[in-house]
């Protein structure tokens, strides 16, 4: 199967994964935020106990379904390639980054997008600062980025993200060790087995297609190239369509209830802050979960990077807070980013240029 | 919609190597342009030179004389 031979294909495929989102919206995930890799990240880390946060502690099956996915479908299509040793402590700093940019923005690029289809202008101010994080990354290839190549190594490597998903689920099926919100975003999601098809589907999908948030831009900026930006076309037309048909699509800033804030400045920065870093680090957080999938220990050690980070961004108190309605004044309460959340994307974004701007490809190596 | 034909792919290791391939064959005149990898060689996201079939052996010189690691070198209808 391939999906990368015409636009109509790439779009299909976009198609299909907004359908999944959509699916599982409406099947219990929190309102627009059908699938996001950083929030579900976040919950996941909670759920083993790396933050505290009550109300977002929940092992998510679309992560877990996201990475076997990609497993599945790569080794069943010979392209499952076990590979490792590119910078990966750099990656685990970039994890790191992208998880922290993704908090203080409230969503990974994946959920800018569905914020964007539901109406929220913040996400579309965010956007603003996603194109500017990858154009500086893509200035810093251009001046000769690189982390360095991967090699081959023993295929086992490549297969211990993916054993540790399947242990998630097998603790979350079978156990009661995990935490699980029973208030906020953690309480609220699709049913498991639900969940787990939904998030197989789309990591299929994504593996064939490529799809990336980054990647997309980064290509259109340095190549001209607009396959993997056609994918997310299609992925934002299912989500504006059924966002619209089920009355959810609200062209405001200050809307209660959709877990965002208004904070322009730092909706940009955190945002600037994931672009840059997943442009650095060769993909947006859906990607490095696909890569991981089949078989790239280095993507493993940034998706291990972007749990720690997100276990951080609540231990720390960086991460944001949304615009909510007061139950008892009924008073619209605005969200806003911490202080420490601030300084903390402030760092970020140095550490991105300090990363962009000392690790050189050596010529004639 | 444009006719495909036969192109020459080169691959490389990184993102920066396809970056030095694209300087190099600048000055030396080579005509080509960097795409993404096309997804029948690879499932991963790395960029290629795309070239005409008959510079191949240009290209290997400039592969040679600049020191540019190339993975692999393929023919693709694009």
């Amino acid at each position: 199967m391939n999906l990368s031979d015409s636009k109509k294909k790439l779009a299909a495929a976009g198609v299909v994964c907004g359908l999944v989102a959509v699916c599982l919206a409406y099947f219990g995930n929190p309102a627009n935020m059908a699938f996001c890799i950083a929030c579900f990240i976040r919950d996941t880390a909670g759920a083993l106990g790396l933050h505290s946060t009550e109300t977002v502690q929940y092992a998510r099956p679309e992560i877990i379904g996201l990475v076997l996915g990609s497993f599945i479908i790569s080794v069943a299509a010979k392209e499952y390639r076990s590979t490792a040793g590119s910078s990966p402590a750099v990656r685990f700093i970039l994890g790191m980054i992208l998880a922290i940019g993704s908090l203080v923005f409230l969503g990974c690029p994946l959920r800018m997008i569905i914020r964007m289809s539901a109406g929220d202008l913040n996400a579309w101010v965010a956007l603003i600062g996603f194109v500017l994080g990858v154009g500086t990354g893509v200035f810093a290839l251009k001046k000769g980025f690189s982390l360095g190549r991967a090699h081959l190594t023993n295929r086992v490597s490549g297969g211990v993200l993916p054993a540790l998903m399947l242990g998630i689920l097998a603790l979350a099926a079978a156990t009661p060790l995990l935490k699980s919100s029973s208030g906020g975003p953690g309480s609220m999601h699709a049913p498991l087995l639900l969940a787990l098809a939904g998030g197989l589907i789309f990591g299929v999908f994504a593996q064939k297609s490529r799809m990336c948030l980054a990647g997309g831009i980064r290509d259109a900026i340095l190549m001209k190239n607009f396959d993997l930006l056609t994918i997310i076309g299609g992925f934002f037309a299912v989500m504006l369509i059924y966002n619209i048909v089920s009355g959810n699509f609200i062209p405001a800033f200050d809307t209660p209830g959709v877990i965002a804030h208004s904070e322009h400045l730092w909706n940009i920065l955190g945002m600037y802050a994931v672009g840059f870093a997943a442009v650095l680090a060769g993909g947006c957080p859906l990607r490095q979960l696909i890569l991981a999938g089949q078989g790239s220990s280095d993507s493993a050690v940034t998706v291990t990077g972007m749990f720690i980070g997100a276990a951080l961004a609540h231990n720390f108190g960086l991460a944001a807070s949304g615009t909510a309605m007061d139950a008892q004044t009924q008073k619209v309460v605005e969200g806003a980013v911490p202080f420490y959340g601030k300084i903390a994307v402030l760092i970020c974004i140095a550490v991105c240029f300090i990363i962009a701007f000392t690790n050189k490809r050596t010529e004639g190596k | 919609m444009r006719k495909k034909e036969k192109k020459l792919v080169v691959t490389f290791h990184t993102t920066a190597d396809a970056m030095a391939m694209e300087k190099a064959c600048r000055e030396y005149n080579v005509p080509g342009r960097l795409i993404p990898v096309p997804r029948s060689i690879s499932a991963g996201c790395g960029m290629a030179w795309c070239m005409a079939v008959e510079d191949r052996d240009k290209i290997l010189r400039v592969l040679k004389e600049r020191n540019i690691e190339q993975e692999d070198v393929h023919e693709c209808m694009l």
